[in-house]
C-alpha cells in the first residue's frame, strides 16, 4: 500500500468514526458550475492572443481553458485544480511546432527521410501519449491532492500498437498497383485479400484492443492511494461496436431509400442531385447521430465500470439529451456565425458531468496521497494535444 | 478591510485530502497560513512562489502553495473582497476577460483581424510563398498531380498526331507574339482524353497544362477559342495559382482550425471550403485577363470566347453532364464572364 508521509501532517490522526457498523456509503454528485457567457468572454480574449501571436499564445489559452473547465467541476463540493504550468506547456508546444514543421517541410523534399521520421514517430507515439496522461493527471488536484496516472510504459505500447496493425499490413502488403496501368488479375486478387484482411481485423480484433486500451488507461489513475480499475469485459465492447455499425447501417440504408425515391421519381438531371443529396444529408446524419449514440455509449460503458476499492464511477447519459444538445448547438452555432461555440462547449460539459456521480464508502478524510510522481515530461503533454488526443472528461 | 487582515478559509496539505480551518494573512511579503486545530504550526511562505487564482464570476477559488498545498475558498465573492485588499497585481488578460467592453472590443478586433488577414495576409503570404518555392519542388508537386490525374480522370489522348502537332504549333506562335520580348512562363502542353473531365483545361504547379480531347472536339472548329482556352490557363502558370491554391488552403485551414479549435468535421469544413473557392474565383478573372490579352496580341477578338460559354452551355442543357462539373463549379457566372470578354476591347486597361 502507500507509504504514509506521516511527518508533513503534525497533529492529532484523523479521527476513524467506523468501529464496528459498516463504512456508510455516501454519493458524491458531479456538478458543473461554469457559464456559457463567462466561457465566451475566456474564450475570445485567448482567441484574439492566439490570433495576433501567430499561435504562439495557444499553450497559455489552453491551461486557462483546462482551469476553467476543471476548476469549475465540482466532485462533491470541492473543486477540481489545474496546475498546469502555461510555460511548460508553452516550451512543449515550440519543440512540437518545430518538429511538426520539419516534417512537413522534409515529406515535400526528401520522401524518404519523411518516411522513415513517421515510422519512428508512431514508434514514440504511445510513450507521448502516456506522458500527456501523465502531465494532465499530475496537475488536476482534488482537495489539494494531487491525481497521477501510474501506467506503465510496457503497457502503453502493449495498449497502442495493435492499432498500428491495418496501417503496416496495408504499407507492407498492398501492391503498388497505382503506378500499373492496368492492374493484374493477380494483383487485383492480392489487394482484394488485403483489404478482406483488414477489414476482419477491424471488426473481429479491433473492440478486442479497444477494451485493452481503456482498461489500460482507466486503470491507472491514482488518487490518494486509491488506484482506478475498469471492470468491463471485452463482450461489452464487442457489443457496443455492433451496436453502432447496426445504427450507422440503418441510417445508411434510410438515406439510400430516401435517395433512390428522389432519383426515380425526378429526371436525369435528379440522379446526379440525389447523389450530392445523399453526401450532404450523410455529412449531417453522422455526427448529430452515430457520433453522440457512441459518445454516450462509450462513456457510460467505461466510466460506470471505473472504480477504486472504495470508490466507483456511475454514468448515466441519455441518447436523447445528447442529441438534442448536439442539434440545438449546431443550429445556433450556425446561426451566430461560431459565436455560439464555447456556449455550445458549457453545455455539452454540463450534460456530460452531471450524469456522473462517484459513490465513496467510508471516510475520504482517511485516504492519504502516495509520494508525489516525478516531474517532467512536458513534451509528452504539447505533442498529445498537438494531435488531438486528450484524456477526454 | 485592510492589508494583513486575516480571513478563515480552507487548507489543504497537499498530502491528505482533508481539509484544515485557517486564518490566511499577508505579512510583508509573506503568506503566514494560522490553522485553528490547536497542536498543527502555523505555514510561512514566500509570496514569490504563490500562485493566485484567477479573479472569475463563477467557481470557488483555488491558490497554489509552493509545496503542493492548496487554499481552497467556497465564496468567490468574499475571497474578492479579500484579495482586492492585498494590492497584489493580476494579470491584464485576466482583467480583461472580466469587462464586457473589453470583450466586446476583444470580439471587434478579432474580427478585424480575422477580415484583414482574409482580404490581405492570406493572399499576400500565400503568393510570397508560392513565388519563393523551389521550381524544383513545385515542378515534383506538379508531377505528383499529374499521376493522381492520370490514375482517376485521364486516358492517352485519341486525337491524330498531326492535329495535336498543328494545335502545338499554333499555341506556339501565339504565345510567342504576345510575348515577344520572350517573358513567357515555361510551360509544358499536353493532350488528354477524359470522358469523367468532358470538355476542360488545367493548369498544375510546375508549367503543365492539359487540354481535354473533348474540349478540342467541342471546339473543333474554332481554334481560336481553344487558343484564348489556354490563354487563360497560361495566365495561371504565370501567377503560379496552382502552388498559390495549395498554400492558401493550408492557411485556410489552419486559421479555421485556430478560431473552432477542436470543433472539427463539418462546421469546420464548409467553411474552409467556401473561403477557397472565393479565393480561386479571383484567380479565374485574372486568368480570363490574361486570356484576352493574349487573344488580342494575335489581333483576335476576345469576344469570340462567348462561343465557348455557349457550346457548354448547350452541352449542360443537353443533359451531358460529367461526373463532376470540376469546370464550372469554381468559375465566376458564366454570364459575367462571356461580358468581360465582349466588352475588354472597349475597356483593356481593366
Amino acid at each position: 500500500m502507500t507509504p504514509i508521509e506521516a511527518a508533513t501532517v503534525p497533529g492529532p490522526a484523523p479521527v476513524a468514526p467506523q468501529q464496528d457498523t459498516p463504512p456508510r456509503v455516501q454519493t458524491l454528485p458531479i456538478r458543473f458550475t461554469g457559464s456559457g457567457s463567462e466561457y465566451f468572454r475566456i474564450w475570445i480574449v485567448n482567441l484574439l492572443l492566439t490570433l495576433v501571436t501567430f499561435s504562439l499564445y495557444w499553450p497559455f489559452a489552453r491551461a486557462r481553458r483546462i482551469a476553467y473547465f476543471q476548476n469549475n467541476t465540482l466532485v462533491g463540493d470541492d473543486p477540481l485544480g489545474f496546475h498546469g504550468d502555461p510555460w511548460k506547456m508553452f516550451r512543449g508546444y515550440i519543440v512540437v511546432m518545430v518538429l511538426a514543421i520539419a516534417y512537413g517541410a522534409l515529406s515535400e523534399t526528401v520522401p524518404a527521410v519523411a518516411a522513415v521520421l513517421l515510422l519512428l514517430f508512431a514508434l514514440v507515439w504511445p510513450a507521448l501519449w502516456r506522458a500527456s496522461l501523465q502531465f494532465r493527471l499530475r496537475n488536476t488536484s482534488w482537495r489539494g491532492v494531487r491525481m497521477a496516472f501510474v501506467g506503465d510504459l510496457k503497457g502503453a505500447y502493449g495498449a497502442l500498437l495493435p492499432f498500428f496493425v491495418p496501417a503496416l499490413v496495408l504499407v507492407l502488403f498492398l501492391p503498388d498497383v497505382a503506378s500499373d496501368e492496368k492492374p493484374s488479375p493477380e494483383a487485383s486478387r492480392r489487394v482484394l485479400w488485403v483489404l478482406g484482411a483488414v477489414a476482419v481485423y477491424t471488426l473481429a480484433v479491433l473492440p478486442w484492443c479497444f477494451a485493452r486500451l481503456k482498461r489500460y488507461q482507466h486503470g491507472s489513475y491514482l488518487f490518494a492511494g486509491e488506484r482506478t480499475e475498469l471492470r468491463a469485459g471485452n463482450g461489452r465492447f464487442y457489443g457496443l461496436l455492433a451496436r453502432v455499425i447496426g445504427l450507422l447501417l440503418l441510417v445508411v440504408a434510410l438515406v439510400i431509400g430516401v435517395v433512390a425515391l428522389i432519383a426515380y421519381s425526378g429526371g436525369p438531371g435528379a440522379r446526379m442531385l440525389g447523389f450530392f443529396a445523399a453526401i450532404g444529408v450523410m455529412y449531417l446524419l453522422m455526427p448529430l447521430i452515430v457520433v453522440p449514440y457512441a459518445t454516450v455509449a462509450l462513456q457510460n460503458l467505461v466510466w460506470a465500470n471505473t472504480r477504486t476499492r472504495h470508490t466507483r464511477f456511475r454514468s448515466e447519459l441519455r441518447f436523447g439529451t445528447l442529441f438534442r444538445l448536439t442539434l440545438v448547438n449546431w443550429l445556433l452555432i450556425v446561426c451566430t456565425l461560431g459565436l455560439y461555440w464555447p456556449f455550445a462547449q458549457v453545455r455539452t460539459a454540463r450534460a456530460r458531468l452531471e450524469c456522473m456521480a462517484l459513490q465513496v464508502k467510508g471516510d475520504v478524510d482517511s485516504w492519504m496521497a502516495r509520494a508525489q510522481v516525478r516531474q517532467g515530461g512536458v513534451l509528452g503533454d504539447a505533442a498529445g494535444d498537438f494531435f488531438g488526443i486528450d484524456v477526454g472528461l | 478591510m485592510p492589508r494583513g487582515a486575516p480571513l478563515l478559509t480552507r487548507w489543504y496539505d497537499g498530502t491528505s485530502p482533508r481539509a484544515h480551518a485557517v486564518f490566511v494573512r499577508l505579512d510583508g511579503d509573506t503568506l503566514v497560513i494560522e490553522p485553528r486545530e490547536p497542536g498543527l504550526a502555523p505555514q510561512l511562505y514566500p509570496l514569490r512562489g504563490v500562485r493566485w487564482p484567477e479573479r472569475r464570476t463563477h467557481g470557488q477559488r483555488q491558490t497554489e502553495l509552493p509545496d503542493g498545498g492548496l487554499l481552497q475558498h467556497a465564496d468567490a465573492r468574499e475571497w474578492d473582497a479579500w484579495w482586492a485588499n492585498q494590492s497584489i497585481g493580476e494579470s491584464f488578460v485576466v482583467g480583461w476577460q472580466q469587462s464586457w467592453r473589453g470583450v466586446l472590443v476583444a470580439l471587434l478586433t478579432t474580427v478585424a483581424v480575422l477580415g484583414l488577414t482574409w482580404v490581405w495576409g492570406v493572399p499576400w503570404a500565400s503568393a510570397r510563398i508560392a513565388q519563393h518555392v523551389p521550381p524544383a519542388l513545385e515542378a515534383r508537386i506538379g508531377r505528383e498531380s499529374m499521376e493522381q490525374l492520370e490514375r482517376v480522370f485521364f486516358q492517352p489522348s485519341a486525337l491524330p498526331a498531326a492535329q495535336q502537332q498543328a494545335l502545338q504549333a499554333r499555341w506556339q506562335a501565339m504565345v510567342q507574339r504576345a510575348h515577344a520580348a520572350g517573358e513567357a512562363p515555361p510551360h509544358t502542353l499536353a493532350f488528354r482524353a477524359s470522358p469523367r473531365l468532358g470538355p476542360n483545361a488545367l493548369a498544375l504547379p510546375g508549367g503543365q497544362i492539359v487540354v481535354t480531347d473533348e474540349l478540342v472536339r467541342l471546339l473543333h472548329d474554332q481554334p481560336d477559342v481553344l487558343m484564348g482556352v489556354l490563354g487563360h490557363e497560361l495566365g495561371h502558370v504565370q501567377h503560379r495559382d496552382g502552388m498559390d491554391m495549395l498554400v492558401r488552403s493550408t492557411f485556410i485551414s489552419a486559421l479555421v482550425g485556430v478560431v473552432f479549435g477542436d470543433m472539427g468535421g463539418f462546421v469546420a469544413a464548409v467553411p474552409a471550403a467556401l473561403l477557397t473557392q472565393s479565393y480561386s474565383r479571383d484567380a479565374e478573372r485574372r486568368a480570363d485577363q490574361r486570356a484576352a490579352e493574349l487573344l488580342h496580341a494575335n489581333g483576335v477578338p476576345p469576344a469570340v470566347m462567348a462561343t465557348l460559354f455557349e457550346r457548354l452551355r448547350a452541352r449542360h442543357q443537353a443533359g451531358e453532364d460529367e461526373a463532376l462539373p470540376i469546370a464550372i463549379a469554381s468559375h465566376p457566372a458564366d454570364a459575367e464572364r462571356v461580358r468581360f470578354f465582349r466588352e475588354w476591347a472597349a475597356n483593356p486597361s481593366r
